[in-house]
């Protein structure tokens, strides 16, 4: 078994742990009731036991757990474009989400998939143009717009 | 029963109701299309922009995609040989393979007749089976409740893919329910003093996160061009030999894919494997199955569409998703006020057979767009993915917004992004993680209750004759899977150095 298949088993052994230490300031019962920490503790006991008998199943050859890892390009591209939506988020607030997301878009399509620039340009217009029509005139969805767009 | 049928119909045949079913089995067949983008993260992605609408409408909308999805994914099965879901992985075999041999337009049109016909026969077994199960669900008590709920995600995990794992799914998506506040003492839980979670983690962002993001990012780590096979109107006519084949396949597919898609846990892609390898033993011509068999294809898209319509008995009956997809369904209707579970049919009976009703209108929308227009449905296979991805990355984020009008909406849905293509790419099964989500309240909810009523004892889940019924069946669902891999264990030829070593 390699050190990057037992990913989710340790996973889930952690998320359980986090649970039980985190609900420790909860009551288990309140007199013949389950208190707020019954069924916490309940899924906690469950995920370490399901954590640890997926480590077993893998150790043992029970279950083969394909790690798909991506090409140092795929690999590349996939962290560009999560960089990409996250400066999006970050965007938003300070520009505005319409003119954000047509950065967003002319960004990921130039710059991260390597398109040319014309089609680019006009799929962000298009794009954020919709949004714009959909969300904030039809839908009424009062989007950011520190700038009026 | 008629009489409501009707009564449904007067009310999905209001102009305003006709027009979202029309938009919801449209962007079903688009987002069916579209490699990369199944139903339940088109449904995610549109679930914010249904708070303006009327639920019975929003409802309408979201489950025309849900099966609008089922027919696009013919498109990209038969013309690319890329199953735009996967339940089109049959099709994408045999579709191809009469593509290819110039029969492109006769596949289409099998799978567009097929599916019609299965999805009708399926929406009125819908119609007769529903009522009658939320009546006996209405015995249901605390104790039938959670074991329901339990069963229902034991079974999503037993029926195709590692149980393991799936339980491991299920697990992160109700600890994901515990942030926020206890349901029976609003006591703050899990929320470390930070506003953000003190309103626990809503659905849609994780929804979004889970199967729109990470489903996007995972797909663009190859980005392939590929070159649709072309079709013409006059290709889709079908030969007398062709309905000949396919007339019983549609049958037995129809009636396959609805017991399929009752059961929770099973869906689509398990109702169309199994109708195909059914069709494969009925045929006079077994050896044409994998290189064009139309009777094959007309099996797999039959099934594959009465599965997604079968999965709404339980969730429509019980309250308890059949599907990731009708988890949404069953989340858009909490969304909108409504609880869901066997009360569902009387206290709403309209919102029911109005989406019953729709059902029958969408599906015969989707028989026209698909006969007539598949070759312009076809033509959206040629806009590079290059184009769509970034559009649907940022419009998710939109979603995302829309739905609380929040920028930490916004950030959740990256962060559960992030965790969904990790499953992605650790082969963690994600729709476990959306129907344990759905459920959690009303698992926790029922089992504290149930022990309430007993005192703390849990012999009340043993005592009640429903119940121990249940309880039966919750453990058939762990032991079967686990005597299975250890059958499949003993029967597979044993690997040198078995035991970790490396």
């Amino acid at each position: 078994m390699r050190p990057a298949e037992a990913v989710p088993a340790v996973f889930i052994l952690l998320l359980a742990a986090g649970i039980y230490l985190g609900t420790s300031g909860l009551r288990m019962w309140d007199g013949i009731t389950p208190g707020a920490r019954f069924f916490p503790v309940v899924l906690a006991g469950t995920g370490a036991v399901v954590g640890l008998l997926l480590l077993l199943a893998q150790w043992r050859g029970f279950e083969t757990v394909e790690v798909e890892f991506p090409s140092a390009l795929g690999a590349a591209r996939v962290a560009a474009s999560f960089a990409a939506i996250t400066a999006l988020a970050v965007g938003i607030p300070l520009i505005g989400f319409v003119p954000m997301l047509a950065l967003f878009i002319l960004t990921m399509q130039m710059v991260v998939l390597r398109c040319p620039p014309v089609p680019s340009v006009g799929s962000a217009v298009i794009v954020a143009g919709l949004v714009h029509i959909v969300f904030i005139r039809w839908l009424a969805v009062p989007l950011p717009m520190p700038y009026g767009i | 029963m008629l009489d409501q049928l009707l009564i449904g119909f007067s009310t999905a045949l209001l102009p305003h109701n006709l027009l979202f079913i029309f938009i919801g089995v449209l962007i079903g067949q688009v987002v069916g299309a579209l490699p990369g983008l199944g139903p339940s993260a088109g449904m995610a992605l549109l679930l914010p922009l249904t708070f303006g609408l009327e639920p019975v409408t929003a409802i309408m909308m979201l489950a025309g995609i849900m099966y609008g999805a089922q027919y696009g994914g013919t498109l990209t099965s038969v013309l690319i040989k890329v199953p735009g879901e996967a339940s089109g992985v049959m099709t994408a075999v045999d579709g191809n393979a009469m593509a290819r041999n110039g029969r492109a337009g006769a596949a289409l049109a099998i799978s567009a007749i097929g599916s019609f016909i299965a999805g009708i026969g399926a929406v009125t077994a819908v119609a007769l089976l529903a009522p009658p199960l939320a009546s006996f669900g209405l015995r249901f008590n605390a104790p039938e409740y959670f074991l329901l709920a339990l069963l229902g995600i034991l079974a999503i995990g037993s029926l195709g893919g590692s149980p393991i794992k799936s339980l491991a799914a299920a697990l992160i998506g109700l600890m994901i329910a515990l942030i926020g506040v206890d349901p029976l003492t609003g006591t703050p839980r899990l929320s470390f003093n930070q506003p953000i979670l003190m309103t626990g983690i809503d659905f849609i962002p994780v929804v979004i996160g889970v199967f729109g993001i990470a489903e996007v990012l995972a797909s663009l780590e190859r980005i392939e061009s590929v070159k649709p096979i072309k079709t013409r109107l006059r290709d889709m006519w079908l030969t007398m030999d062709d309905w000949r084949k396919c007339r019983f396949s549609i049958i037995r597919g129809g009636f396959i894919g609805l017991f399929v898609g009752i059961m929770p846990g099973a869906g689509a892609s398990i109702a169309s494997l199994l109708s195909y390898l059914t069709e494969r033993k009925f045929s006079k011509n077994p050896e044409a199955f994998g290189h064009g068999a139309i009777d094959g294809v007309a099996a797999a898209e039959s099934a594959n569409n009465a599965a997604s319509h079968g999965a709404a008995i339980p969730m429509l009956s019980l309250g308890i998703p059949g599907s990731a997809s009708t988890a949404i369904l069953l989340a858009a209707l909490i969304l909108h006020g409504i609880r869901p579970g066997p009360q569902l049919m009387s206290q709403e009976s309209a919102l029911v057979w109005g989406l019953i009703a729709s059902m029958f209108i969408g599906n015969l929308f989707l028989l026209v767009l698909n006969l007539p227009l598949a070759p312009v449905f076809a033509a959206l296979l040629r806009i590079p993915y290059v184009y769509l991805a970034p559009a649907i990355l940022g419009i998710s984020l939109v979603g995302a917004y829309a739905a609380t009008l929040d920028m930490a909406t916004v950030w959740m849905s990256l962060a559960f992004g992030v965790l969904g293509y990790a499953m992605i790419k650790f082969d963690v099964p994600r729709p476990p993680l959306v129907l344990a989500l759905v459920l959690a309240s009303l698992m926790e909810t029922s089992l504290r209750q149930a022990l309430l009523l007993s005192f703390g004892s849990p012999m009340i889940f043993v005592e009640r004759p429903i119940s121990a019924i249940l309880l039966v069946a919750v453990l058939a669902a762990i032991v079967l899977p686990i005597i299975g891999a250890v059958r499949r264990r003993r029967g597979a030829p044993q690997p040198v150095g078995l035991g970790g070593d490396e």
